[in-house]
């Protein structure tokens, strides 16, 4: 190793543990002084580098961190409520589309004369030509009409069969009333002949236009009706 | 909602957190085993205590976010370095300063005792923060990082012939500027 290498290893790194460097430094007095020269002047200079670290700096740091951390983390739960939310509508959209499957006409008339008990106990002693302007009112009902009065008309209202308008009537029987559902024909709608439950009898039946729902307690008023109904209903 | 809560708890809650609970440990150790190098490089790399310390934060905060790609915690020091670095070069990009002309007023501060030993360390704290930042990082990379050669050459993305002609023209340049100034000194006294 030439003089000049010696002293650049000197200079580049005076704690160089290479042996070769090491052999140099002690060949020469000089070699030995400049190398201690340069670990007096690397100890001044580590010290002179050591500036006072601001005391807190530490728990700065991880405050700070933890800070940060407390933010993201209230960020993930505000996106689990949201994502939970989101959810929450999907499954309440879901079932409001499902209630578009089939549709049991004879359970929803059944339930429709229990909800609607107040029409069985009045008497609006309705005219045919009232009962025809609501039967013009509702929609996909064609030109359906009486031409006559069917009996007497106790009650007459607008309902709700799944999302359908539908007429809700109370006509005099034989002997009792009987409630007659007049509904648009709609695919989804499954329309039984015959239903029953414990108090009730009902039968069903399909013209061009429209499903036709009775519900008495009497299988004679009932037929009774139909027959009045096939009379007097185009 | 009350489900969502109660299953996340139970069944994702303790892995995530016991995750957490390790991650602020390696955390935590790393702060407080090179906080004090991170802050002193940053110092001698722009000289002003308050800005050092900014970048010490936002290294550390990095830091935090991509620790998970840290592997070998005996790498920590050097991957702190980069990111250091990373965080000085965009604060250049920010706004520009010509850190030379920058007086080191905040250097009054000192572990020496005597007043000798005082002068003396304020004049080798002024020699530094003169030094051209091209010679001055490898020095500190070298003395305060206790990296090699090889090590200063990968972090600085240099070959090692080049840090090592740095690191030698930065001791000799400080090594001339004391004798100089001690002979000043000597010639005034």
């Amino acid at each position: 190793m030439d003089e000049l290498k010696f002293r650049r290893q000197a200079y580049e790194d005076p704690h160089n543990q290479d042996p070769e460097f090491l052999a140099q430094m002690r060949q020469k007095s000089e070699h030995q002084t400049l190398v201690n020269e340069l670990k007096g002047l690397d100890a001044k200079l580590m010290h002179a580098l050591k500036v006072d670290v601001p005391e807190d700096l530490a728990d700065k740091l991880i405050l700070r961190q933890q800070l940060q951390q407390h933010h993201k983390y209230r960020r993930q739960t505000s996106f689990l409520v949201a994502m939970a939310a989101s959810i929450a509508f999907v499954v309440g959209i879901s079932f409001s589309l499902l209630r578009l499957g089939p549709v049991d006409l004879a359970e929803h008339a059944l339930a429709h004369v229990y909800h609607e008990d107040i029409a069985l106990h009045i008497d609006q002693n309705v005219n045919v030509n009232q009962v025809n302007a609501q039967l013009a009112s509702i929609k996909n009902l064609g030109n359906v009409k009486f031409t006559q009065q069917p009996g007497k008309v106790y009650f007459t209202s607008y309902c709700d069969f799944q999302g359908v308008k539908s007429l809700h009537l109370v006509v005099q029987g034989q002997q009792g009333k009987v409630t007659l559902f007049i509904v648009p024909v709609e695919k989804r709608m499954v329309l039984d002949q015959t239903f029953a439950d414990s108090k009730y009898q009902g039968i069903g039946f399909e013209t061009a236009e429209v499903f036709i729902l009775l519900v008495g307690e009497e299988l004679s008023d009932l037929r009774y009706v139909k027959e009045e109904i096939n009379n007097t209903f185009i | 909602m009350k489900m969502f809560a109660s299953w996340r708890n139970k069944s994702v809650g303790p892995t995530v957190s016991s995750d957490m609970m390790s991650k602020q440990r390696r955390y935590n150790s790393l702060v407080k085993a090179l906080h004090a190098d991170i802050f002193r490089y940053a110092y001698w790399l722009c000289g002003d205590k308050h800005v050092a310390e900014d970048i010490t934060q936002e290294t550390f905060l990095r830091a935090w976010r991509a620790l998970d790609s840290l592997k070998d915690d005996k790498a920590a020091k050097a991957w702190l370095i980069t990111i250091l670095r990373r965080e000085n070069a965009r604060r250049f990009e920010r706004k520009q300063f010509d850190y030379a002309d920058i007086e080191q007023d905040t250097l009054e501060d000192s572990q020496g005792n005597s007043s000798e030993e005082l002068v003396e360390q304020y004049l080798i704290r002024r020699h530094i923060a003169k030094l051209d930042m091209e010679y001055r990082e490898p020095l500190l990379l070298q003395l305060i990082g206790g990296f090699s050669g090889d090590e200063i050459a990968e972090l600085m993305e240099l070959n090692r012939n080049t840090v090592m002609t740095r690191l030698f023209r930065a001791r000799s340049q400080l090594k001339d500027l004391l004798e100089k100034t001690d002979v000043r000194g000597q010639s005034n006294g």
